[in-house]
This record gives C-alpha cells, sequence and structure tokens, in this order.
C-alpha cells in the first residue's frame, strides 16, 4: 500500500475533504498504522465526532484556496512534519444544475474546490513530499470526460486529470504524481448536489469500497487510473 | 447588421478573429484589457477578465450592446516555465482569465437570451496532448475543453450551438513569448488561417475543430497514445525551457 513504508515510522499522510464520503473511508483505513492529517470544512469540534481517534485535524475551506493552503501549511508545522510520504487531495463539490442557470457564485466555488485549490497545494507541499520522498494522488471523477448536469465539475476534473499528467512527466524522479478517477459512489455527494440519482443509486461503490480500490492503484503507482462502474463489478465488489 | 462578441480581440487569433467578422460584414464587440488597432464597426469593452469584480460588471455593459449572434471566448494567457518556479497569483489569473470568466460569461449570455447564435470555445491543441511546462495553462484548457463538451446539449435545448476549437502554435506573440529558445516560428499557423477555420467550423455548429493537418495529427495521436504523446511533449518543451515566463 502506498501507505506503507521500509523505515520503523509510521508514515505521514495528508487527507483533504476527509470529514465525509471517499476521504473518510481512506482516514479510516490508514489511521490505525499511520499519522493523519486530515482538513475539511467543518469545525474542529464537529469533524472530531467523526473522525477516528488519534487523527489529526485542521479546518482548511477550500473554495478559498490561498486560505486553505495557509491552514494546512499551519497543521503541517503544529505536527512539526517537514516532510509528508502521501497527500491524497480529495476535497471536491459539485451542483446539479443547467449550465445556463449556474451562477458566478456556483462556477467559482466549484472550480476552486476541485482544482485551484489542488493546484495550490501541489505547489505549497512540493518540498514536504520531495522531502519525504512522497507521492501526491489527486481524486478526481469519472465525469473528468463531460457531464451535461454537472457541466463546471466535470471541467474542473478535466483540469485536475490534464494537470496531474503533466505534473508527473514534470516532476519524475522528485515525486510520484496521480489521479485517480472513483466512478458513482455513496458519498451522499449527489443528494448535496441536488441530484436524486433514483435506482441506479443503489449499484453505486459503498466509499469503504471505492477508499480500498484507491489505495490499491496508489500501491500500483501509474498516473492516470479509472474505477470505472465495470471495474469494481467485475472485481465483485459492486452493489451493497 | 449582426453583432458579434469576442473576447482578446486587440491581438492574435481573437484580432484576427476581429478582422475577418469585420470584413464579412458584421459588427464586433471585443472585449480585452487593451485597445488594439481601431476599426469602423468594431467597439471595444475595456476589461481585465482576470479580474473578478470587473468580470462581474461586464454582462451589465455587454446586455447594452445586445443582441449577439456570435460569440467566440477566445481570450486566454500563458505561464510557462517549471510548475513550482511561477506564483500563485499568476496561477490565479491564468485560471480566472483561461476557464473562470469564458463559463461566467456563457451561462449568463445563454441565461439572458442576449445570444442567439453560436458559441466558440477556444482551447487549445494541448487538450489532446498534454503540456509539460505549462501545467496550469494546461488544466484550464482542459477544463474549458470539457465544459464546451459538457454544455453542448443543454445549451443546444436554448438554440446556441457549441463549438470547441483547438488551435495548435501560431504566428503570434503570444506563441513567440512562451515557446522554446529555438523553435521554429514559420511553422507556425498564421492566425489569419486559424481565424477562417475557426469561424467556419462555428457558424457550421461543429462540435470540434483542430485547424491544420499536422495538428490534427497530433491530436490523434495524442488520444491514442496519450503518455507516449506527453513524453514526446516533455522533450519538446519542458526540457527545452531555458526560463519561467508568466
Amino acid at each position: 500500500m502506498g501507505a506503507e513504508r521500509n523505515s520503523s515510522r509510521p508514515a505521514r499522510i495528508l487527507i483533504t475533504g476527509a470529514t465525509s464520503g471517499i476521504g473518510l473511508a481512506l482516514v479510516r483505513r490508514h489511521a490505525p498504522k499511520a499519522r493523519v492529517l486530515a482538513g475539511g470544512r467543518r469545525a474542529a469540534a464537529d469533524a472530531h465526532g467523526v473522525l477516528p481517534d488519534g487523527v489529526s485535524y485542521v479546518q482548511a475551506d477550500q473554495r478559498e484556496p490561498e486560505r486553505a493552503v495557509a491552514a494546512i501549511l499551519g497543521g503541517l508545522d503544529e505536527l512539526g512534519w517537514d516532510g509528508l510520504d502521501l497527500a491524497i487531495l480529495n476535497a471536491g463539490i459539485g451542483h446539479a444544475v443547467d449550465p445556463a442557470e449556474e451562477t458566478p457564485s456556483m462556477l467559482r466555488d466549484v472550480l476552486d474546490t476541485n482544482l485551484f485549490a489542488a493546484i495550490a497545494l501541489a505547489q505549497a507541499l512540493l518540498a514536504r513530499l520531495e522531502a519525504g520522498q512522497g507521492r501526491l494522488v489527486l481524486i478526481g471523477s469519472t465525469a473528468h470526460k463531460g457531464a451535461p448536469g454537472f457541466a463546471s465539475y466535470a471541467a474542473a476534473k478535466a483540469g485536475l486529470h490534464g494537470f496531474a499528467r503533466a505534473l508527473s512527466e514534470e516532476w519524475k524522479g522528485r515525486v510520484a504524481v496521480q489521479v485517480i478517477h472513483p466512478g458513482p459512489t455513496d458519498t451522499g455527494m449527489h443528494a448535496r448536489a441536488g441530484h436524486d440519482p433514483g435506482r441506479v443509486a443503489r449499484l453505486f461503490a459503498r466509499t469503504e469500497t471505492m477508499a480500498r480500490l484507491i489505495d490499491r492503484l496508489i500501491a500500483g503507482g501509474r498516473t492516470v487510473e479509472t474505477i470505472s462502474f465495470a471495474r469494481f463489478l467485475g472485481r465483485g465488489q459492486g452493489g451493497r | 447588421m449582426r453583432t458579434a462578441l469576442v473576447t482578446g480581440g486587440s491581438a492574435g487569433l481573437g484580432r484576427a478573429m476581429v478582422e475577418r467578422l469585420l470584413a464579412r460584414g458584421w459588427r464586433v464587440v471585443s472585449v480585452d484589457r487593451d485597445e488594439g488597432p481601431r476599426e469602423p464597426n468594431m467597439e471595444h469593452v475595456a476589461c481585465d477578465l482576470s479580474d473578478r469584480s470587473e468580470v462581474d460588471a461586464l454582462p451589465a455593459r455587454l446586455g447594452a450592446l445586445a443582441p449577439f449572434h456570435l460569440a467566440v471566448f477566445n481570450a486566454g494567457v500563458s505561464a510557462t516555465g517549471r510548475f513550482e518556479a511561477i506564483p500563485l497569483d499568476a496561477y490565479r489569473r491564468l485560471m480566472t482569465v483561461n476557464a473562470e470568466t469564458p463559463m461566467i460569461l456563457a451561462a449568463e449570455l445563454v441565461r439572458s437570451g442576449h445570444l442567439a447564435g453560436p458559441i466558440c470555445f477556444v482551447s487549445s491543441l494541448s487538450h489532446f496532448t498534454g503540456y509539460p511546462g505549462a501545467v496550469v495553462y494546461a488544466a484550464s484548457k482542459d477544463a474549458l475543453a470539457i465544459y464546451a463538451r459538457s454544455v453542448r446539449k443543454p445549451f443546444a435545448r436554448r438554440g446556441v450551438s457549441v463549438t470547441l476549437a483547438c488551435p495548435g502554435p501560431l504566428r503570434t506573440a503570444h506563441a513567440e513569448r512562451h515557446a522554446p529558445p529555438g523553435a521554429d516560428a514559420a511553422r507556425r499557423m498564421a492566425p489569419d488561417i486559424a481565424a477562417r477555420i475557426i469561424l467556419d467550423a462555428t457558424f457550421a455548429g461543429r462540435r470540434l475543430v483542430v485547424p491544420g493537418r499536422t495538428n490534427r495529427l497530433a491530436a490523434i495521436a495524442g488520444a491514442l497514445l496519450p503518455g507516449a504523446m506527453m513524453r514526446q511533449m516533455r522533450r519538446l518543451i519542458f526540457e527545452r525551457l531555458d526560463r519561467d515566463v508568466w
């Protein structure tokens, strides 16, 4: 697994978007054997109610990327982490909306949270990732090829895809960069986005399943990975 | 007289599109930070498209010049060099100009009904090839390309067709500034040729236009063998860049 290292000390892992959905499932997987700094939008008191014991938390709302970066760097400093073994940038939001009705503030929030915050964090984390011979993992979406009901979300995830592919080439030999695109998962994001997937929702992957597949793909180390419906159904891990 | 809206109409590809539309008898509203050469039937709207508050004020100003029968979202800036060497605020402005602003303006024009005609989003050939040496530029152009693909159907229901243009290197000051040293400008496409091809495709309602045969071959190669094309781009661009430019 990406988080396990040969050295004796436990891995230092940063996970954003960590208080719900796939991010929370990833934190739960890693917390027993690694040191985890979780980032999220919620106030610390709320977040500690859902996070496993021993996990550090920093409130960092990615809708304001510059402030979120400062908060996360502060959290890393507080822990005394001058190196990172793994950063999983997972924070994401989307709106199910007719694109002509999407307001400037909706568009800006979606682009900032899903894309610009990841760009800003990648830049800010480089020194620590290099020091820790770490790995940068960006969580995309299978929507990155286009989605009429989630146009700005698809656009932001497409940006993340192109960013990760090009950056992985630039940082070759320094820091490994991956983008992993999960398919539909029962994260609650659809409901928050104002979208009812209907009966199809019964086929969505459970967040725990998705987190397990993501960890496996991180260990595999390929630059681009997609966890489509077919992929997890093919492994007999779909459904509920 | 039909009216076209062109962003980034003062220079480069945008200017070439403005000239061509004027020659075809259009009235053109050009939105740009700096004013280009003045022409009859052309109106310059000064706006820094990297500034959110200026962008927020723009729809009201454009509304007074509506209706539009064509909108070309062409304005774009680049930032070339090592990703970590370029300041974040430059990336912020780039992302705003290249991705956020065209999406906001397109949604606003379609929702308000001020646009009764096609939209063209100008992305980049980098959408197909990848672009190490300009990773945030690549991200912004990928975002715009997939936005264009995503809104094609919903906008069509409101009578607006959407064309995605992915031009390759052009013989413009912009390309000159960001190309690696020794790159052969003669091999870049003349902007007026690209402008004609892109406008024709937009009026025909085509989904995608990649001007130039060499560029189309590069796009196909990038789609078929993305990893190999990305490594090739690294050798051609990233390894030859000798400076960071934003």
